[in-house]
């Protein structure tokens, strides 16, 4: 099944899913490093590997988003409560929300810093503010905020669905799982 | 009568000689010396805002010549903060050591039509190298323009020391690119 259905997820939505979690923990791991790193070649090669994964979470999350317009959103299951099913619908597009935004600011700081830089040495990445050291500057603590942002927001929507899984035991977490989960 | 006559001659001999090859002065606002670096494969362009050229030319007899070209090291501009801090340190250009670059022509010669060749030294951070520079040669009523480039090797000249050898992340060319207004003077 590549669509959704009320009741599971369609293999596009779970690629999009494991593959981007996958991308969002190296990415994490790279601007940790990256920022934390001693001036050397190594920084500047973390600083061009977060920037290229970056730019890449940016074109998969518009991809993505497209194709969560275009399908139906598997239900939840009954008996939550009002402030459950509130934050289980708005948690993802929070984090949609911040795949886009924190590779803007990357890129604001980018281009205010006046580095040039090929994604992935091959797409040249065009600036989209003009070279300024103080909007780099802000921008660059906006990023780091919306860092510890995503930090809480993933903490909260992994723990949910381990708590899904093992105090509600229903089939929330699994059927993000690969394979065929459906809601008994 | 022939006294007269041969103080005519060596007035017309001394005009004759500036004519032959001129010196030229470098005109600095229509002028720009860049130095053209790459990251991550990616080109990334600075430039020299101090220097000055002394140039004795004669574009038919071109042989006669010759070129001395002096930048202020320090001046140097790759317009991104961190960079600019980070190249003015040991690794780098050193700038309180070797605050100032050189080159020195040996020979220049038409290679054809007006593409000429500069054969010299150039002395940067200490180190000499001899370096071939092409230059075309465009004459006009006020002056002239002297443009061309060339690609040296950041290692030779101690560019980058240590760890910022290796030339995987800091290619190893840049190149030097140049467009010099000059005026006769």
């Amino acid at each position: 099944m590549l669509r959704n259905a009320s009741d599971s997820w369609g293999a596009p939505a779970k690629v999009f899913h494991w593959v981007m979690a996958a991308l969002i923990l190296a990415q994490i791991a790279l601007g940790l490093m990256a920022a934390n790193w001693r001036v050397s070649p190594a920084k500047i090669e973390l600083f061009f590997w977060h920037k290229s994964t970056g730019m890449l979470i940016l074109a998969l999350v518009g991809l993505r988003i497209l194709w969560r317009l275009a399908n139906p959103t598997p239900e939840l299951p009954a008996g939550m409560a009002a402030w459950e099913r509130a934050a289980a619908r708005l948690s993802p597009w929070l984090l949609y929300a911040l795949m886009i935004a924190l590779p803007v600011t990357g890129w604001i700081v980018n281009s205010a810093s006046n580095v040039p830089f090929r994604i992935f040495w091959l797409i040249p990445l065009p600036a989209i503010v003009a070279p300024d050291e103080p909007t780099a500057d802000l921008f660059g603590l906006v990023h780091g905020g919306l860092f510890t942002l995503l930090t809480l927001v993933l903490v909260a929507h992994i723990g949910a669905a381990l708590r899904h899984h093992f105090v509600k035991r229903n089939t929330v977490l699994i059927r993000m799982l690969p394979g065929t989960w459906r809601t008994p | 009568m022939t006294k007269v006559l041969s103080l005519l001659w060596l007035c017309g001999l001394l005009l004759a000689v500036p004519a032959l090859a001129a010196d030229w002065k470098v005109d600095p606002a229509g002028s720009k010396l860049e130095f053209i670096a790459t990251f991550e494969k990616t080109p990334v362009p600075g430039v020299f805002r101090e220097f000055d050229a002394r140039l004795r030319f004669d574009p038919d007899k071109p042989a006669g010549g010759r070129l001395d070209v002096t930048i202020r090291v320090a001046s140097a501009d790759m317009s991104i903060p961190d960079v600019n801090k980070e190249i003015r340190g040991k690794d780098w250009f050193d700038y309180s050591g070797f605050p100032q670059a050189e080159f020195h022509s040996t020979e220049l010669r038409r290679i054809e039509g007006n593409r000429y060749v500069a054969r010299g030294t150039l002395v940067l951070k200490g180190v000499k190298q001899a370096v071939e520079v092409p230059f075309t040669w465009t004459g006009s009523a006020d002056g002239a323009v002297m443009e061309g480039e060339f690609t040296v090797k950041r290692g030779a000249f101690g560019i980058g020391t240590g760890e910022w050898a290796a030339a995987d992340v800091i290619g190893a060319d840049v190149k030097v690119k140049f467009k010099v207004k000059l005026r006769k003077g």
